[in-house]
């Protein structure tokens, strides 16, 4: 039985259309179909697609063969967290492990690791020595502490009672004695700060008690300082006390010991404490800037990239323009430009140098604004325009910025290069420049479509009745103003200005003998009226 | 998931069915590790009979306490008392009642196979924290326990390892600074400046501005027709036994202030009492506008219309020096405070004598608070300048990672607008740092995040190590335990 027979037994009427469109679906779904449910299932469906696809992808035999599989076991064991200090501790948890009981207690008793005991690690920390050893050591890091505050001419001096023997150490030891050096200073400095009874750092003391707790603190905390310096319980250390008192401490306990890598002991002797305290603090001021100081900073920032793209950029147009002195060759005679043949190679060669170098700039201009913010204002600022007032704008190019952003959201899809015309009517332009580009805004002037040669346009001016027109000419006549001649109304250059001026003149001429006219009218009436009442 | 199957190191989880208890001032979460929600979210109150107190006095005297929704139930000479005051428990035999009730009754747990994870706040003194410990050991029989810092959780809650923690609970706001997940103490700061704060300023505006306005709590009413506030309220009162408490009074009048929060408050954009008078008078204008006016039912049916004290509420939490209570015994309650925590005794147990002396020259130890006394002007710090001197004493190596991840939290700050002003007050205040903050958008995790953080947290297979179990306790030790595992 299908969906078809179920809609018969119902008296169902199914519209024409129904059974093709039910085809194809079928069809569609026949791979569907194969996945998770039996055909006579599916065929009950009828028109309807399933509202869920049905197979996941993996076919049907995924699906049956996790029907068909048996759940894998899982088991609520026991285990017990292996705890790095004391051996194992008593403490019994409980989980639930994929497995059966049996296999897993078999596991347990095969003494397999705890799987999370790889995460417990614990630092390489040396252990702390015995009160009398510290003591000694303490007295040794004062003795080295106080020789180093005399600051001596020659680091050479500091080096001798080190002895190395290999070149390394030396350069670090050199480095080393800079830093003391500056080290020096920073403590003088400090002790200025810190005139009111306030102790220099360099004298904290360290009983052996503190020190007993910072090394404990720092192998419970894996040496996170912070945190070490929070539960450190001794009031005046500082986190840069703490961290010299336990790195010397440590370089000193080391020492001692056989086998220890020598770059750990450097490093270990290379922490300098005025030289952190210096670098907090100028961080510290960095952070206190006022927001106009960071403002300030940030503007010039800006410009400094923008002063590089702008070099950068008129390098390439240097060479550019080089390149193009150069191409035809000027040691050559210039005898084959002589035809006009000739000059039409030139131009033509020329042009098309021009037109790879501009495709160049463009694609340079886009990579470039691919990876820098701010590199779109530079060609304007290339442009003789920029000097003048940014902010002023034209009508025209209010007009055409509104035009061009427009053009620029429809096409931004395609990639298109930007014509010559586009190009230039995107740069800011003063209204001389755009005079002479012969550029003109024509606002609510009704314009027919297409190409117009100002020389076919007929003047507004010139819908008079055809006398008038012919006086107007005679008057241009008398007046010496030359025409092109003929029945064409036009001035000899037809300009924009020029046409606007002729239009001007032709409707104040063709009013001005208009006001004879009615001039000569009235006063002939006068007279008529005088001489019909003898005044005369 | 467990650990025999697992061979990916990203999901670390294995659940070993711990139980995770967040004990708060207003709302005590219980439930088990891994889950997304406590399974228990009850009051930290308890009801319990007046004529019982004084038999359990006795010796051999037996209470019976009630909890959860049957507190509301008015009986006879029944008080109603909270269980913990600023996140610290107060009524030991009321909070092991509590649990014990919850453990047994309601989750009936098998305490032999369950370990317990409690958070506490970062201001629980040693003594406190070991008080915790032997009553759980003794009075439960969990094989091992962990206290963590309820900073801690949230940030794993967040998953942000360097974070500022801005709790802005019932009893307390604290702020925290959390790297590398542990809780910075000496940092951490913590004003009372908040949801008690909150209630009891509507409470005293309402006295104050509708005196007539009659304040019964819910539970009294039978019936009432709506009315507005100059119109008198219309209702009829229950026939009640006589011998109601205040305190069950007082806390069935909490709801009705914590509706109000709920309903009412929302922080203005900007300080409302300002230096400059004619623009703070500008602002109050705006507030004041009909566009901001609401209505608020009391529970006699009777609204009354609040606008610019909507905000003005809000506000108190921002700059709580501006805003006196009417009542001067309120004001007494809120002593100043500039949200330093003494942590002195937390230390006491081994700082020897002859450092005592050399406490006034440590910055890290704040000045204590019995400074007041001696007549010192303490600073009082509403909520974005205790974040912003948090930030301001943490090492400047940290300050820009723990600026960039503020966290904020608590019931509290479900008040609408209260991130964004906090935004601008903080990027104001810091501009060198670039302040960002975080608060999640689902309010039943925005006041269950630390136990949801502590629920991570326990079920975390890395975790299993940090367990304390019983023994461990008893021989190793209460001192080194407190400051050595539960950090
Ligand atoms: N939507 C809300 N708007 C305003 N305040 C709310 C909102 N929801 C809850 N509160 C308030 O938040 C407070 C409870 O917050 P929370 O549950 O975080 O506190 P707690 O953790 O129990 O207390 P603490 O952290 O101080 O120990 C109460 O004062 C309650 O009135
Ligand atoms: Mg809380």
């Amino acid at each position: 039985m299908s969906a078809s027979d179920i809609l018969d037994v119902l008296n169902v009427q199914r519209g024409e259309g129904a059974p093709a469109k039910k085809k194809q679906k079928t069809n569609n779904g026949k791979t569907q179909r194969q996945s998770g449910m039996a055909r006579e299932l599916y065929n009950l469906l009828g028109p309807n697609t399933p509202p869920v696809s049905l197979s996941a992808g993996g076919g049907s035999s995924a699906v049956k063969d996790k029907l068909n599989l048996k759940p894998s076991p899982w088991s609520r064991i026991g285990f017990t967290p292996q705890k790095s200090e004391k051996g194992k501790s008593n403490l019994k948890l409980y989980h639930w492990v994929k497995g059966s009981k049996e296999l897993l207690e078999q596991e347990a008793i095969e003494e397999k690791p705890y799987f999370f005991d790889k995460f417990d690690l614990k630092p390489d920390i040396p252990e702390l020595v015995d009160e009398e050893t510290y003591d000694r050591l303490m007295e040794e890091i004062r003795r080295e502490k106080s020789k180093n505050s005399i600051p001596t001419e020659t680091t050479n001096d500091d080096t001798k009672p080190a002895s190395n023997d290999n070149n390394d150490n030396k350069t670090t030891e050199l480095v080393n004695g800079i830093d003391k050096e500056k080290e020096s200073r920073a403590d003088s400095k400090e002790k200025e700060h810190k005139e009111d009874g306030d102790k220099s750092p360099a004298e904290t003391e360290w009983s052996y008690e503190e020190t007993k707790q910072l090394f404990v603190l720092c192998n419970d905390f894996e040496l996170k300082w912070h945190a070490i310096f929070d539960r450190f319980t001794y009031p005046g250390k500082t986190l840069e006390d703490l961290k010299e008192h336990f790195y010397l401490l440590c370089g000193k306990i080391l020492k001692n010991k056989p086998n220890v890598n020598p770059q750990l002991l450097d490093s270990l002797n290379s922490y300098s404490k005025s030289k952190e305290i210096e670098r907090k603090q100028y961080l510290e001021n960095l952070l206190t800037r006022t927001p106009a100081e960071i403002a300030e900073e940030e503007s010039l920032v800006v410009e400094a990239r923008r002063f590089e793209l702008a070099a950068k950029k008129m390098l390439v147009e240097r060479s550019n323009l080089l390149t193009l002195f150069d191409s035809p060759q000027t040691s050559q005679s210039v005898q084959q430009y002589r035809s006009s043949q000739g000059l039409t190679n030139l131009y033509n060669s020329l042009m098309i140098m021009d037109k790879h170098q501009k495709r160049k700039q463009l694609s340079f201009q886009k990579g470039s604004s691919g990876r820098d913010p701010i590199p779109p204002s530079i060609p304007v600022a290339a442009s003789s325009s920029f000097k003048k007032d940014r902010g002023f704008q034209t009508h025209l190019q209010q007009y055409l910025s509104g035009l061009l952003k427009q053009n620029q959201a429809n096409n931004n899809g395609i990639k298109q290069e930007k014509s010559a015309v586009q190009q230039l009517l995107a740069k800011k332009l003063t209204v001389k420049e755009e005079e002479a580009y012969g550029l003109y805004y024509h606002a609510n002037e009704k314009l027919t479509p297409g190409v117009i040669l100002r020389s076919g346009q007929r003047l507004p001016g010139l819908s008079q009745r055809q006398s008038t027109l012919k006086s107007v000419s005679s008057l241009l006549q008398e007046l010496d103003i030359p025409t092109v001649g003929g029945t064409n109304w036009k001035p000899i250059m037809p300009t924009r200005k020029t046409m606007t001026k002729f239009d001007e003149l032709l409707r104040a001429s063709a009013t001005l003998l208009e006001v004879k006219k009615a001039k000569d009218k009235l006063e002939s009436e006068i007279k008529l009226i005088k001489s019909q009442r003898g005044l005369q | 998931m467990s650990s025999g199957g697992n061979t990916s190191s990203v999901y670390a989880g294995d659940e070993i069915n711990a139980i995770v208890l967040d004990p708060g001032s207003y709302n005590t979460r219980i439930g088990y590790a891994g889950d997304d929600f406590p399974k228990v979210v009850v009051p930290s109150y308890y009801g319990i009979d007046k004529n019982d107190i004084a038999k359990s006095n006795a010796p051999g005297g037996k209470t019976r306490r009630v909890f959860g929704e049957d507190i509301n139930l008015p009986r006879s000479n029944f008080e109603t008392n909270p269980i913990l005051k600023d996140s610290e428990i107060q009524d030991w035999d009321a909070a092991v009642d509590q649990y014990s009730h919850y453990f047994n009754k309601v989750l009936k747990l098998d305490y032999k196979e369950q370990p317990i994870l409690i958070t506490e706040p970062v201001w629980t003194s040693n003594q406190y924290r070991q008080q915790l410990i032997d009553t759980f050991f003794e009075k439960f029989d969990f094989p091992a326990l962990y206290l963590a810092k309820s900073p801690t959780c949230i940030s794993f809650q967040q998953g942000r390892p360097n974070c500022l923690v801005v709790d802005i609970g019932h009893d307390s706001v604290s702020v925290t600074p959390v790297i590398d997940g542990i809780s910075l103490l000496k940092n951490s700061m913590k004003t009372n400046y908040a949801g008690r704060f909150l209630s009891d300023h509507i409470q005293d505006l309402l006295a104050h501005k509708f005196p007539e306005a009659k304040i019964e709590p819910r539970y009294r009413i039978k019936s009432k027709n709506p009315t507005v506030f100059p119109t008198a309220a219309d209702y009829t009162t229950k026939p009640l036994n006589e011998n109601i408490t205040t305190s069950f009074d007082d806390y069935q009048k909490e709801k009705i202030w914590h509706e109000f929060k709920e309903s009412m408050l929302e922080v203005p954009e900007k300080k409302l009492n300002n230096l400059n008078a004619s623009q703070s008078n500008s602002i109050k204008e705006f507030y004041s506008s009909d566009a901001n006016k609401r209505l608020f039912e009391l529970p006699t049916g009777q609204s009354v219309e609040l606008s610019l004290d909507r905000y003005a509420l809000a506000d108190t939490l921002f700059d709580p020096e501006s805003y006196p209570f009417h009542n001067a015994d309120l004001n007494e309650k809120y002593p100043p405070s500039n949200g330093e925590i003494s942590l002195a005794n937390t230390f006491d147990d081994y700082k020897p004598l002859k450092r005592a002396r050399k406490a006034e020259s440590n910055q890290s130890t704040p000045p204590l608070s019995q400074d007041d006394h001696n007549g010192n002007h303490t600073e009082i710090r509403g909520l974005s300048s205790l974040i912003s001197s948090t930030l301001s004493s943490v090492d400047i190596d940290l300050r820009s990672s723990v600026a960039h991840n503020i966290i904020i939290t608590g019931g509290v700050s479900l008040i609408p607008q209260l991130t964004e002003r906090l935004y601008t007050e903080l990027t104001n205040s810091n501009p060198g740092l670039k302040i960002r903050l975080h608060a999640v958008g689902n309010s039943s995790e925005r006041f269950n995040q630390a136990w949801i953080g502590g629920s991570i947290l326990a079920s975390l297979g890395t975790f299993h190590q940090m367990w304390v179990s019983k023994e461990e306790y008893q021989e190793v030790g209460p001192d080194r335990i407190l400051s050595q595992r539960f950090r």
